[in-house]
């Protein structure tokens, strides 16, 4: 028997998922839909530069969290020392933690921008309000990360810093919520190993899957309304 | 060998198939886009070794569901351009460039990423937020702590969320009292423009006043509050 030849093993594996969904078809909607001219301009590029800042932190952090241990019993904590060990010993350890801090950096700054433009046009308006909403509770979700990463390195900035934003959040009236609050966050009496594995789940587990979720519910929302006008 | 051969349309073909709209009629319901006509697309049909890749491309607006009706869809041709390669090739150069750009930065500035001492609750240390919540450090100096920090913020939040109703709402009958003829976008609009940059204007300078550190006080307009 002859071995087929692969161009033909492609086109029947189409034709095949042809048969059982308009795979082509789905596939030139996709890609050959006309985009009108004027998306064209920069300023329409800051939410795709938003997504791909967003990429290069869930890349890069997959690579962290393979030396990072949230452990902060000890002086110096595992959690310091690990931080440590990838910014020293890692091979490239630098570069990705690198990569990693300033990507977390950029990406405030330009999620920001990319907010300012679309007020700027105006592009929050009907029938785009629930985008507008999912944006807002996106950048409410990347300034957490900031937040929660920030403890992570378990250094005396990162502690002190903390133990701050949890006083804040803890003085929330009546009393007892403000309690409530800060022990969530806080885990115990203060900022201690317990708050670290907190702010951990947070930023490793928790807030990413949120931000995915509302990634995939913001672009659906692009796809379903096009591209806004320009002013 | 299998010497079946395979017909092809578009550039590669002897004559140019004439031009035709595609509809896209058994897709989740929705008709009536108008796609790239096949003589102007790459020649990379199913039988190509690139279609993998174009097919890669393609799923994540796949998945991203049915495309609505567009602006693009009642626009003439010459005013609009396929999604691919017209409008999709300049984001592979951007990731790259931003790549290179985070890399240089993570190898020249390498300061800021520098740890401090073990974090130690004995230590006796300044407390101060990284950079982006520098602004929101320094508004709660301007006032009581309880109104700053958990009245005010919540109140810009909600505000920002809901704005887009609060500007459909509130905007026309405002322009109707004005005698404007109708609520332009911000852009456009001396009110809600005017305020959007007195806004972003206020938190860049609680932000450099923070960063101008405890020396840099404004007696004449907050008291003795000072930066951070």
């Amino acid at each position: 028997m002859a071995i087929p030849h692969p161009r033909d093993i492609q086109v029947a594996v189409v034709d095949w998922l042809d048969e059982r969904y308009p795979f082509t078809k789905a596939v030139d909607e996709a890609l050959y839909q006309r985009v009108p001219n004027f998306a064209n301009a920069f300023y329409y590029c800051f939410g795709g530069m938003v997504f791909i800042l967003i990429v290069f932190q869930l890349l890069t952090g997959i690579l962290l969290a393979l030396y990072y241990v949230p452990d902060a019993s000890g002086n110096p904590a595992p959690a310091y020392t690990s931080v440590q060990f990838i910014q020293n010993t890692v091979y490239l350890g630098w570069l990705i933690r690198g990569v990693h801090f300033w990507s977390a950096n950029i990406l405030i700054v330009m999620v920001l921008i990319h907010m300012a433009r679309v007020y700027w046009t105006g592009s929050y308006r009907a029938p785009r309000e629930l985008n507008w909403m999912v944006g807002v509770l996106m950048l409410l979700i990347v300034l957490t990360l900031s937040l929660t990463g920030y403890l992570l390195p378990w250094d005396t900035k990162a502690y002190f810093a903390t133990e701050v934003t949890i006083k804040i959040a803890g003085s929330a009236p009546p009393a007892q919520l403000g309690a409530f609050i800060k022990e969530i966050l806080q885990g115990g009496p203060v900022v201690g190993p317990p708050t670290l594995l907190r702010f951990f789940t947070l930023h490793v587990f928790v807030l990413p899957a949120l931000i995915v979720l509302l990634m995939y519910v913001h672009f659906r929302f692009i796809r379903a309304h096009g591209i806004s006008e320009p002013l | 060998m299998n010497e079946k051969p395979i017909e092809k349309e578009g550039p590669g073909a002897a004559v140019a198939a004439p031009v035709r709209e595609v509809e896209i009629g058994d897709l989740d319901g929705h008709v009536g886009h108008t796609l790239e006509p096949d003589w102007k697309r790459l020649p990379i049909g199913p039988d190509h070794i690139l279609y993998p890749v174009l097919v890669g491309l393609a799923l994540f607006p796949i998945l991203m569901g049915d495309a609505g009706h567009h602006l693009a869809d009642d626009m003439p041709d010459e005013e609009t351009h396929p999604f691919f390669p017209d409008h999709f090739w300049p984001y592979p150069i951007i990731a790259v460039v931003m790549l290179i750009a985070v890399g240089l930065l993570s190898a020249f500035v390498q300061k800021n990423l520098q740890l401090e001492a073990s974090a130690d609750p004995r230590a006796v240390t300044i407390p101060r937020p990284d950079w982006y919540f520098l602004f929101l450090f320094q508004f709660l100096k301007l006032g009581p702590e309880l109104i700053m920090s958990l009245v005010i913020p919540p109140i810009v939040v909600v505000g920002l969320l809901i704005w887009p109703f609060i500007d459909g709402i509130a905007g026309p009958r405002l322009a109707r009292r004005l005698g404007w003829k109708r609520w332009p976008v911000p852009g456009r609009n001396i009110i809600t423009g005017t305020g959007w940059i007195l806004f972003l204007g206020f938190i860049v300078f609680l932000t450099l006043w923070a960063l101008a550190g405890p020396n840099f006080c404004l007696p004449y307009l907050t008291g003795p509050v000072c930066g951070a």
